[in-house]
């Protein structure tokens, strides 16, 4: 069971690098097929569970996070988050509804007029252009903080990301194959730590699963002592592998996470998160 | 494009293509002690070989375990050369699908001299 959804993962590597265009996966299929791969890997591992990343495969370190998660350190940016809706809620109002916990999880979603992935935090930046005020910065700062309460107000739905137009589908296409082509000076994919070897440890790091990844950002790190967003996890996991980095809300970015958010679909949001 | 910087190209293509394809390094027999330390710091290093990244390996504090334990390396690789040429990546070295291993010496991330001292202290464990 194992070594053929390996090798399938594996041959989707070869066939998308050789010729993207003749080989069209199905999304539905794909996601599925990577669920029974983390299923089968971790049998004893709900699928429910794959929202809390990789604190899934360490007992302790898991009741470590649990304390944190207790008083979690990035409550004030929460709040600070909503400080800061408020202070253009009219505007934002006017481009996501009156609900705030309403937002979070139209995102992201694939845009047909303009044939591209639109995420929360792009929408946000073109919410804010056209009613005239400044855009945020997008790995971190207010723009972390408004999309922390944004993912606040809307835990406990469930990712809901739809694919049903040709459009739809390349852009998942094109963030897949970002995610298994290796990339860089090491020879390195995304695939190769978070999906063959989740659950391993590279140094003192337990690298976590691809199923689950967007559902808790922006994420409070230790390592950054304040909130930073997925794009910018991104960026660093692409200067691991020395390879370069794409600039935060690139297209190439705004299709892998639309790819990974996808692949999440069903898992409960619970951002923000707190992780080491 | 003028004839001299063809010249140039070529001379360049021929002189990339002896780095890359044999390897040419001695695993020696018996390595000076100051080569087995440096090798060792190599190994260690993050910016270096970041062996322990994947691996245990002697005293490396926090290794991970994506690879296998790098113990008892000379018993496994009575031939040293083939240890060498799995760490450089050659064309004939083992080759497991999906492996994390970098090809440290095919792809240019440290340099052979680097590589054949990183042997030399592993080949130690
Ligand atoms: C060399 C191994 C390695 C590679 C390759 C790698 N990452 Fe990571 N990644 C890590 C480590 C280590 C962490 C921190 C521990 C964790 O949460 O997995 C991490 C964390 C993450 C997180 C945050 C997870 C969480 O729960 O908060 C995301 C998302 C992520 N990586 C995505 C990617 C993507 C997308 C790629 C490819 C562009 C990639 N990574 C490539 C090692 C890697
Ligand atoms: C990013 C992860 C990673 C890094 C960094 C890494 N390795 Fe590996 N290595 C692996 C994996 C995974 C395997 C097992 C699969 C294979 O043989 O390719 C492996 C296999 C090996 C083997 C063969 C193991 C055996 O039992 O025969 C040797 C020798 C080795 N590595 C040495 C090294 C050395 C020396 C370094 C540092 C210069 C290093 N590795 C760095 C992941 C890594």
């Amino acid at each position: 069971m194992k070594k053929t959804l390996l090798s399938a993962l594996a041959l989707g590597v070869s066939m998308v690098a050789t010729s993207p265009a003749a080989f069209a996966i199905d999304p539905e299929k794909d996601r599925q097929q990577l669920v029974d791969f983390f299923k089968a890997k971790s049998p004893k591992i709900a699928f429910d569970d794959y929202k809390d990343g990789g604190y899934i495969y360490s007992a302790d370190k898991r009741a470590q996070w649990e304390a944190v998660e207790e008083f979690p350190p990035y409550l004030d940016s929460v709040d600070a988050g909503e400080e800061i809706y408020q202070q253009d809620q009219a505007v934002y109002e006017k481009c996501f509804g009156d609900d705030p916990s309403n937002v979070r999880g139209h995102y992201p979603y694939f845009d047909e007029k303009t044939q591209e992935v639109v995420t929360l935090e792009w929408a946000i930046n073109l919410c804010r252009e056209e009613a005239g005020l400044k855009p945020l910065k997008y790995k971190k700062g207010d723009m972390a903080k408004l999309s922390a309460f944004f993912a606040f107000q809307a835990r406990g739905q469930k990712v809901n990301v739809k694919i049903d137009s040709e459009g739809a589908k390349q852009a998942y296409e094109a963030g897949r194959e970002m995610y298994i082509k290796p990339r860089g000076q090491l020879g390195l994919s995304c695939a190769k730590c978070h999906t063959y070897n989740s659950g391993r440890y590279a140094r003192a790091d337990l690298l976590s699963p691809s199923l689950g990844h967007t559902t808790h950002f922006p994420v409070f790190r230790a390592k950054w002592q304040e909130l930073g967003t997925l794009h910018r996890r991104y960026g660093g996991c692409h200067q691991n592998m020395r390879a370069n980095p794409f600039k935060a809300q690139s297209k190439e970015y705004r299709n892998l996470e639309f790819y990974q958010a996808y692949s999440s679909n069903n898992l409960e949001i619970n951002g923000p998160g707190y992780r080491q | 494009m003028n004839s001299k910087m063809k010249q140039l190209l070529t001379a360049l293509a021929i002189s990339s293509a002896v780095i890359t394809a044999p390897v040419s390094v001695q695993a020696a027999d018996k390595p000076a002690a100051s080569d087995i330390e440096e090798g060792k710091k190599l190994a260690f290093s993050r910016s270096k070989g970041n062996c322990l990244a994947c691996h245990m390996a002697g005293d490396g504090a926090q290794p991970g375990n994506i690879g296998p334990a790098l113990i008892a390396m000379k018993m496994r690789y009575p031939d040293k050369q083939k240890l060498y040429n799995k760490v450089w990546g050659t064309d004939d070295s083992t080759k497991v699908p999906n492996s994390m291993m970098p090809e440290f010496g095919k792809s240019g991330i440290i340099t052979d001299d680097e590589i054949r001292k990183i042997v030399d202290y592993i080949y130690t464990l």
